[in-house]
């Protein structure tokens, strides 16, 4: 059988690429429709929330910090409930990073408030001494690509049916439902009233006069983010 | 059968057949010793060994065509 | 056609080995730079507040491993390809115009992804997925390069004399068509220009930006299937690949046993393909079966140890030879540090290792074993080999090269030992408790721990560099050493003092 094969290297090719294939198939499809489940609770990023992650990608957060809280005893009681597959499942790329150089970020916001993380972002080190964070002063200058994120959302709404404009379930029961907006001038109005209510608990006065001028800092985007994280 | 099931089934019964195919080769290569066109394997190695562009190979492309 | 003296024509080769050697350079500079950021902070405004914005840890992490998978290794593969592949086929590339044309055109598209590539992770675009944080227009740039590369192969494959391909010609193809099919995968991705808004508005927003089309957890099945075998395809599989051609050739050895090298090809192969199954070891399966299927996977890891082994038998009552010459003594020490991660990465797999050892330093331990071990070592050791020949000149020092090595080796044992220490050590924090059980330690004490394991990491990556840069003025000054004759290069290269 290995002398033909030897002189037939189509079909020994032929056969290889089978198995490889095979073996890929086996190993991840069956996992796909079950782990797109969105579990209870979980609901689709808003404009802001979502520039708020293209910051968070832009700088690698991901670089130091995970997304992902293992079933140990060790971790539920540093960074809260484990991770379920049906949470991630409106995160286009996912964010689990692969080193914890800083803690694990995904109920940040359970724990943080916009102010501690305005003063944490402009100097790590110091609120949290002896810190290895690199500080982010420019997050308070640049501005937050609100244009992008409505692409983003309107791709994720029209290529992979991410429910915009839908009621989601709630874990009390209840609905809620979040907006696209129509048109990218009411995108930037959308985004634009959900940075006010962020900057309102920020300080610094440079942040709040920018958004009073209708322009929306990184850094307010950067916040609405870490705060969905629940 | 749940997906789970198959899957974990058809990982299994693949890895079984590698294992078989691999092992069949192993015993197939110290058989047989040499390959379909009679070239001892480890004759091959010359392949690295003498490969100036004036070097004759092992088996020379032209050998084929005149058959 | 075989009356005029034919020559192989290094010329692609030689444009190769210059990437190789000057993006390896940045990116082991970035790795120097990111790893004295962990330990000192202060550098990351150390080029001042201005731009600290483009030379903090965050936006430079992925350069570095950028740069190195894909300037320094894949540049190395390429070069190594234009060299090996024409001598085992015995052809020449200034045989075909049009394998000379693609080869040229190969190398400078190659060129145009790395400075776009470099450009825009320096800006920030990324899609943030580890080796693959290309925006979708540079994916598409490296997917042609790819198939460059491809034609290039196949068509030197095409105009062969030698009937039979060499092993090493079957790991460059596994190289070809595995990272080709990882990829496409793992990028598949739409641009957020294709989205219309309710207005009618199109093209909205960066034309660069994309959004995956896997989500969550699919994603991250997808991106690690991808991770997990780019490291086979990109940092195991074509090195094997170099060394079958150059230890052999250089200490003019036959390798030990080419049957052993054929099954192992083959063990190699099997093992990537179930390495990313064991997902499916916990779930609702009968318990014997899953315990079989364990069994199997450690019976065909011993095929896939035969490469290492082989080589290291191959040089079997040579050894003299390893004590002579520095250059076999990379090859050498590459093959020991191969075998060494491919033992350590099943054993960091275990459930139980695993749930200490991930998202620690000791992963990047293993991970930098394997790459300054093994990858790094080999790369050099295959150019050492090739300038002498591609130059027809002697290696300018073989003192410096003996140098180099020691302290190279010297720079990986810091790297591996101090992140060894530094990930254990963070892993058993994290999961402490005290008597109460409550958490033993806050984060931040688990942070102050590692400053002195990040320094020592940072000096052994110091070491490292330089002794890159030494084997980078080696090879430059050997442009302009003693010329050779073309008897001098049957096997072991000529070296200067
Ligand atoms: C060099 C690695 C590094 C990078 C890059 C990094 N961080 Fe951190 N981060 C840390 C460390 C270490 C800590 C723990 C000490 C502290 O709180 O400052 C931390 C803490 C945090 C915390 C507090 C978490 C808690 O539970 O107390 C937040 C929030 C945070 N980082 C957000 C970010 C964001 C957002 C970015 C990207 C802009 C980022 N980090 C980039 C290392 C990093
Ligand atoms: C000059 C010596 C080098 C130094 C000092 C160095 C340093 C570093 C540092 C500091 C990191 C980040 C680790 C972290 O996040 O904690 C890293 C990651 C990485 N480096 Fe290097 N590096 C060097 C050479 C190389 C080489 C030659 C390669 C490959 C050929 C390589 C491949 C990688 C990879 C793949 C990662 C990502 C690891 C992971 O995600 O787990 N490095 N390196």
């Amino acid at each position: 059988m290995f002398h033909w094969l030897e002189k037939h290297p189509f079909f020994f090719a032929v056969g290889v690429f089978v198995v490889i294939a095979f073996a890929g198939l086996i190993e991840i499809v069956p996992n796909f429709a079950q782990a797109s489940r969105p579990v209870i609770g979980t609901k689709p990023y808003t404009t802001l929330e979502l520039a708020g992650r293209q910051v968070y990608i832009k700088n690698s957060c991901n670089a130091c910090h995970s997304q992902l809280i293992r079933p140990f005893k060790a971790e539920t009681d540093r960074y809260g409930h484990y991770s379920l597959s049906g949470e991630y499942a409106y995160d286009r790329p996912f964010l689990w990073g692969s080193k914890r150089t800083g803690p694990d970020l995904h109920r940040v916001g359970n724990y943080r408030t916009t102010e501690w993380h305005e003063n944490h972002m402009m100097d790590p080190a110091a609120i949290v001494q002896g810190s290895i964070m690199p500080a982010y002063p420019w997050m308070f200058t640049n501005k937050a690509d609100i244009d992008t994120a409505f692409a983003e959302q309107l791709t994720d709404q029209q290529f992979f049916g991410v429910p915009y404009n839908k009621p989601v379930p709630m874990k009390d029961g209840t609905t809620q439902t979040v907006k696209l907006a129509k048109s990218v001038a009411e995108a930037h109005a959308d985004a634009l009233a959900e940075a006010k209510e962020v900057a309102s608990k920020m300080k610094n006065q440079d942040v709040k006069d920018a958004v009073a001028r209708g322009e929306i800092p990184e850094i307010v985007a950067l916040i609405a983010y870490l705060n969905s994280l629940k | 059968m749940s997906i789970d099931e198959f899957s974990a089934y058809g990982y299994f019964f693949l890895t079984l057949l590698l294992v078989v195919g691999l092992y069949a080769y192993i015993y197939h290569l110290y058989k047989k010793k040499k390959d379909a066109t009679g070239v001892d394997y480890e004759n091959y190695s010359n392949m690295a060994l003498n490969d100036d562009i004036g070097d004759t190979p092992v088996k020379p492309v032209s050998d084929e065509k005149k058959k | 056609m075989e009356n005029r003296p034919l020559e192989y024509d290094y010329t692609v080769a030689k444009m190769f080995m210059v990437t190789t050697i000057v993006l390896g350079i940045v990116g082991m500079s970035i790795g120097v730079f990111i790893a004295f950021e962990l330990a000192f902070p202060g550098l990351n405004t150390i080029f001042g507040q201005g731009i600290a914005e483009y030379t903090n840890f965050s936006r430079l992490r992925p350069l570095h491993t950028d740069a190195v998978a894909f300037g320094f290794t894949l540049s190395g593969i390429f070069a190594t390809w234009y060299y090996v592949g024409q001598r085992v086929l015995k052809v020449s590339m200034a045989e075909s115009k049009f394998l000379m044309l693609i080869g040229k055109l190969h190398f400078w598209l190659y060129v145009l992804g790395v400075a776009a590539a470099v450009v825009t992770l320096f800006m920030g675009y990324s899609t943030s997925k580890e080796y693959a944080e290309f925006e979708w227009p540079i994916d598409i740039a490296i997917v042609v390069v790819w198939v460059l590369w491809g034609v290039s192969i196949f068509g030197l494959i095409g105009i062969r004399r030698e009937k039979s391909l060499y092993i090493s010609v079957w790991y460059y193809i596994a190289t070809f068509l595995g990272v080709a099919m990882l990829y496409l995968f793992n990028n598949m991705e739409v641009p957020t220009m294709l989205a219309t808004s309710a207005a009618g508005e199109t093209g909205i927003g960066s034309w660069l930006h994309s959004v995956s089309m896997y989500a969550g957890t699919n994603d991250a099945l997808v991106q690690w299937w991808y991770g997990h075998n780019a490291v086979a395809f990109v940092f195991t599989v074509p090195i094997v690949a170099m060394i079958y051609y150059f230890l052999p050739k250089e200490s003019g050895q036959a390798i030990y046993s080419y049957k052993l090298s054929l099954l192992s090809f083959w063990g190699l192969m099997f093992v990537y393909l179930w390495a990313g199954g064991h997902h499916l070891l916990y779930s609702t399966v009968p318990d014997w079966m899953q315990t079989m299927g364990s069994i199997f996977s450690v019976v065909l890891i011993l095929p896939s140890w035969g490469s290492a082994i082989n080589m290291l038998l191959t040089m079997k009552g040579e050894w003299q030879q390893v004590a002579a010459s520095p250059l076999i003594k990379f090859m050498v020490l590459g093959s020991t540090f191969y075998m060494f991660s491919t033992l350590e990465g099943p054993i960091q797999a275990i459930k139980s290792v695993n749930a200490i050892a991930h998202f620690t330093d000791w992963i990047v331990g293993h991970v930098h074993d394997g790459t300054l071990g093994w990858v790094g070592f080999m790369i050099i050791a295959a150019l050492y080999h090739m300038a002498p020949r591609v130059f027809k000149r002697e290696l300018y020092s073989k003192s410096l090269m003996a140098a180099q090595f020691w302290i190279q080796t010297l720079g990986i044992v810091l790297y591996f030992t101090s992140m060894w220490i530094a990930g254990i050590t963070q892993g058993m924090m994290w999961r402490a408790h005290d008597e109460f059980g409550n958490l033993a330690y806050s984060f931040m004490d688990t942070v102050d721990v590692l400053h002195p394991y990040y320094a020592l990491r940072g000096t052994g990556g110091l070491l490292y560099l330089i002794g890159f840069f030494m084997f980078a003025y080696n090879i430059y000054k050997t442009m302009s050493a003693r010329p050779v004759e073309e008897s001098e290069l049957q096997n072991a290269s000529p070296m200067g003092a």
